[in-house]
């Protein structure tokens, strides 16, 4: 899966380089290249594994000064999405 | 040369070419350039098709562009020119693709047969629902949703009231807004908001009341964060019962019991009485005073005076506010301090906290109401804005009508008048149309859930696009009963149109295969009275199709018997449609649904209805032109405008020049709205000795509602598996609870068992646990309870009664 995001971040530390590295940090996240931003950074996920969006996301949140994270872009490779949540004719839940 | 070195070159290319694009978009975003979608167009090579499609999921209303490659969904973009969103998703956005891929997919009817179920043919399925309503019209119910198109809606809503004559016919949506209409109605003289999404870009202050917008509207709080990540003043009020990541976002958190939010309203407007700060110009100008009228209840009530308002409040000093909400009276006063300032712009935001409430209507009705006390109202920045869960809440349930007691546009089968309008846009021969309302929600499912011999008068419900199993309160009363072979309900039949295996599906007798999103037509309304289409992108797996054609089939089957209610005034079908040619269509057979566009035929027809409440909509094709457009939508100088502010000059087109506000529906017929006065109330179950706990369920951000459509999704249903108790640490260590142990939880209604999160996402308060209610194997809402508004009709999902206990392994 491919997915690019806009990391928001505060107010008191846009601009600041420090957010941008441990961003950078994140395993399989790349910033973009040759350009700067202010208060929002474009970031790429490149996975083989879909878990990681989540667990990229979840970790973009934890950074302090990271306020919010939006997506952009998602291109879904061919995973398969074999959840079976309630099999037919299965009571569930009592 | 060898084939393979070329075909991966050509892999890697496409590849770097994805990931090309997918960055340039988020730096487009970032900087704030603006580009042109769909951003692989310019690349044949990708093969992607990119259409224009609203998302599937919440009432946010967020345009995406769909890429389409061979036959399926295989990329998402945020749409760069839709105003609502600019180019940005949630985190759902990453599967609202993949929701249609789920391995379990419905592809083929269903019937029961003892415990299992056998594939049948969709003609068999027609003829035996038809079978059903011949045998007892009166007995039939609809039971629909916020995710019915509006076409699809219109449809079901004609079908009912048009032709059976039936008004049976209701939505989920009672269980989510209901309170929120009445509260319009009552305050306005009809439905939702003045404001808009704008109003974000514009305030000075925003206040959640019981709001969690961080994971429910994410795109609109990430709107707001973005304001003050760029340095903008905005000041974030979040009034809750429990921390959510709203909070943490937050300057202030004023942390309230339940029902607190009615003595908070009305601390607020003592003190901007007392503190002589309400905006007494606007007030003289375009409002009047109402108090509910004990001796005869109705949701106008009665008119009071200004003086009568005031004494009505004096009890309501911010310290006995204090002591029926808990919020601190310096906190009162601060609000009140807000809403007196006029230079500052305020706007409020609310959903289910409001809405699913015994006092909702009163709620709803309040917070307008200081709006209009203090002149925080009609124009940019100053706004009550109540948001929907769903996609088409306003679209289809508002707008449509698809409640009980209601017709297209806003007019209701119990006025003589109404019903005449709406007999004539249909056709149907004078009387056709019910004047008595039909069962709301929770009526409806207790009536089927009551044998017939004791005065269950509702034998057979279809559902559509809606997961009553799982999301009615009291579901041990509600709908549980219909698994149950001692309940005396085997004459009752339930329907099920889905698009996978729910817990509603569990109890039907006949399973339908439906097509979902972009595999059908579709136009939706969101929470800002935009209206939104799009077109079929892929086809449905299997023999899935569209809800809109299985009642219009349905309809048809009943018309080839004779039944002369699927007929109109001239003899023809209900639903005709016609070519260019003056053919009849037959659309009621699949293979030919699709060779007209039968969302159009409908929707221009709907569209006649939108001009008696100034609810204007533009012609089908300025929808497929634009990324939505909000009603009232009028032609001018030959374009079709929107209204961005409803009942302001300069903005809404029907209010009159010099006027400056102008409320034209007003109930008092005077062009006011009305301010409220409601007395705090106790909540309809409180925590005792027995069970000394408030329960309060809601949503997550990982899941859609009730999970059927999150669930499939293997990325989300790792990230959130389970529900989970929510537990203050004082309460779990007095219970001797640590994270992930096992509790038994009980109401007076039902019990589960299930782990308990300590310091989790969200932190409520001592005294209260949050459960959410996503999760088909822990169904939280065996427990709620099914206590309604007066005059919504709404349950409320926030306050029940429980204890807990440990379970040891
Ligand atoms: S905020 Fe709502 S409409 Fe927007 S992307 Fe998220 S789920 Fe979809």
């Amino acid at each position: 899966m491919i997915a690019s995001l806009v990391v928001t971040l505060d107010c008191a530390v846009a601009g600041s380089s420090g957010v941008a590295k441990q961003i950078a940090q994140i395993p399989g996240v790349q910033l973009c290249e040759g350009e700067s931003f202010s208060h929002r950074i474009p970031i790429l996920i490149d996975s083989t594994d879909p878990d990681s969006l989540e667990e990229t996301t979840r970790r973009l949140q934890s950074i302090v000064g990271v306020a919010f994270v939006d997506v952009v872009f998602v291109h879904f490779e061919d995973e398969p999405c074999d959840n079976v949540v309630a099999p037919i004719g299965k009571t569930t839940g009592q | 040369m060898s084939r393979k070195p070329d075909t991966q070159d050509g892999v890697v290319q496409r590849r770097e070419f994805i990931k090309a694009s997918a960055m340039a978009a988020a730096a487009a975003i970032a900087g704030g350039a603006s580009f042109a979608l769909p951003i692989l167009a310019d690349e044949p090579a990708t093969g992607v098709d990119w259409q224009k499609a609203p998302c599937r999921f919440c009432g946010t209303g967020c345009h995406v562009q769909v890429g389409v490659q061979q036959g399926k969904v295989v990329a998402i973009a945020g749409d760069r020119n839709a105003d609502v969103n600019k180019g940005l998703l949630c985190v759902k956005g990453y599967h609202v693709g993949a929701a249609l891929y789920g391995k379990d997919r419905l592809t083929k009817p269903l019937l029961r047969d003892g415990d299992s179920y056998r594939e049948i043919s969709w003609q068999e399925a027609i003829r035996i629902i038809a079978d059903r309503i011949q045998a007892a019209p009166e007995r039939f119910a609809f039971y629909g949703s916020g995710q019915w198109t509006i076409p699809e809606g219109y449809a079901a809503q004609k079908f009912m009231k048009g032709g059976l004559s039936n008004n049976h016919i209701d939505p989920n949506a009672r269980l989510c807004m209901a309170s929120a209409v009445t509260g319009f109605l009552a305050t306005y003289g009809v439905d939702e908001p003045a404001g808009c999404y704008d109003d974000l870009d514009a305030c000075d202050v925003l206040i959640m009341w019981g709001n969690n917008p961080a994971e429910m509207h994410p795109v609109l709080f990430s709107r707001v964060i973005d304001r003050r990540s760029r340095g903008e003043k905005v000041t974030l009020i979040d009034i809750g019962t429990r921390r959510t990541r709203t909070t943490e976002a937050c300057q202030h958190y004023l942390e309230m019991k339940g029902h607190g939010d009615l003595a908070i309203a009305n601390g607020i407007a003592h003190l901007l009485i007392k503190n002589g700060t309400y905006d007494q110009k606007f007030v003289d100008s375009f409002c009047s005073f109402k108090a509910p009228d004990d001796a005869n209840p109705n949701l106008h009530g009665k008119v009071i005076s200004f003086a009568e308002y005031k004494t009505l409040l004096e009890t309501y000093t911010p310290e006995h506010v204090e002591q029926l909400s808990g919020v601190p009276a310096s906190q009162i006063r601060m609000l009140a301090d807000l809403f007196g300032n006029r230079k500052l712009r305020i706007t409020s935001l609310w959903c289910m906290g409001m809405n699913q409430h015994t006092r909702g209507t009163a709620i709803n009705t309040m917070v307008h109401g200081i709006h209009l006390l203090s002149g925080h109202f009609g124009t940019p920045g100053n706004a009550p804005t109540s948001l929907t869960g769903q996609p088409s809440a306003c679209g289809t349930v508002r707008e449509v009508g698809t409640l009980s007691h209601a017709l297209p546009g806003g007019l209701v089968v119990t006025d003589a008048e109404n019903r005449t309008k709406a007999e004539e846009i249909w056709q149907v021969p004078p009387g056709r149309i019910n004047s008595v309302p039909g069962h709301h929600t929770v009526k409806m499912w207790e009536s089927f859930c009551t044998p017939t011999s004791e005065g269950g008068d509702i034998g057979t419900i279809w559902v559509q696009v809606t997961n009553p199993g799982q999301t009615l309160p009291n579901l041990n009363k509600l709908f549980n009963p219909k698994g149950d072979s001692k309940a005396g309900l085997e004459d009752k039949f339930l329907i099920v149109s889905d698009v996978y295996p729910t817990a509603t599906t569990r109890l039907a007798d006949l399973i339908l295969p439906s097509a979902m999103w972009v595999e059908k037509n579709g136009m939706v309304g969101n929470s800002e009275r935009r209206t939104q289409q799009w077109f079929k992108m892929v086809n449905p797996p299997g023999e899935a199709r569209d809800d809109c054609w299985q009642t219009i089939a349905v309809a048809h089957e009943l018309l080839t018997r004779g039944v002369e209610g699927m007929k109109d005034r001239n003899g023809q079908f209900l639903f005709e449609v016609k070519d260019a040619d003056g053919g009849v269509v037959p659309i009621w057979e699949w293979e030919h649904y699709y060779d007209t566009n039968v969302d159009k035929h409908l929707f221009e027809e709907y569209r006649k209805f939108t001009r008696f409440k100034h609810k204007d909509l533009a012609p089908y094709g300025e929808y497929v032109k634009a990324r939505g457009l909000r009603w009232p939508v009028v032609e001018h100088n030959g374009e079709w405008k929107e209204t961005q502010f409803r009942f302001s000059e300069g903005s809404d087109p029907y209010v009159a020049a010099g006027k400056e506000i102008q409320f034209y529906h007003s109930s008092t017929h005077d062009d006011r709205a009305q301010i409220w006065f409601h007395p705090w109330i106790a909540p309809a179950e409180v925590p005792d000795a027995e069970f000394p706990l408030m329960l309060c369920t809601g949503r997550v951000l990982e899941h859609w509602h009730s999970g059927s459509m999150t669930r499939r999704i293997p990325e989300l249903s790792r990230a959130m598996p389970r529900a989970y108790a929510e537990l203050h640490p004082d309460d779990a260590s007095s219970y001797g609870l640590k994270n992930g142990d096992r509790i038994r939880m009980e109401s007076r209604r039902g019990s589960l068992e299930i782990s308990v999160w300590i310091d989790g996402r969200g932190k409520p308060p001592k005294g209260t646990v949050f459960v959410p209610f996503f999760d088909e194997t822990l169904l939280i809402n065996d427990l709620t309870l099914d206590a309604v508004d007066p005059f919504s009709k709404q349950p409320d999902y926030k306050k029940a009664a429980v204890r807990i206990s440990k379970v040891h392994a």
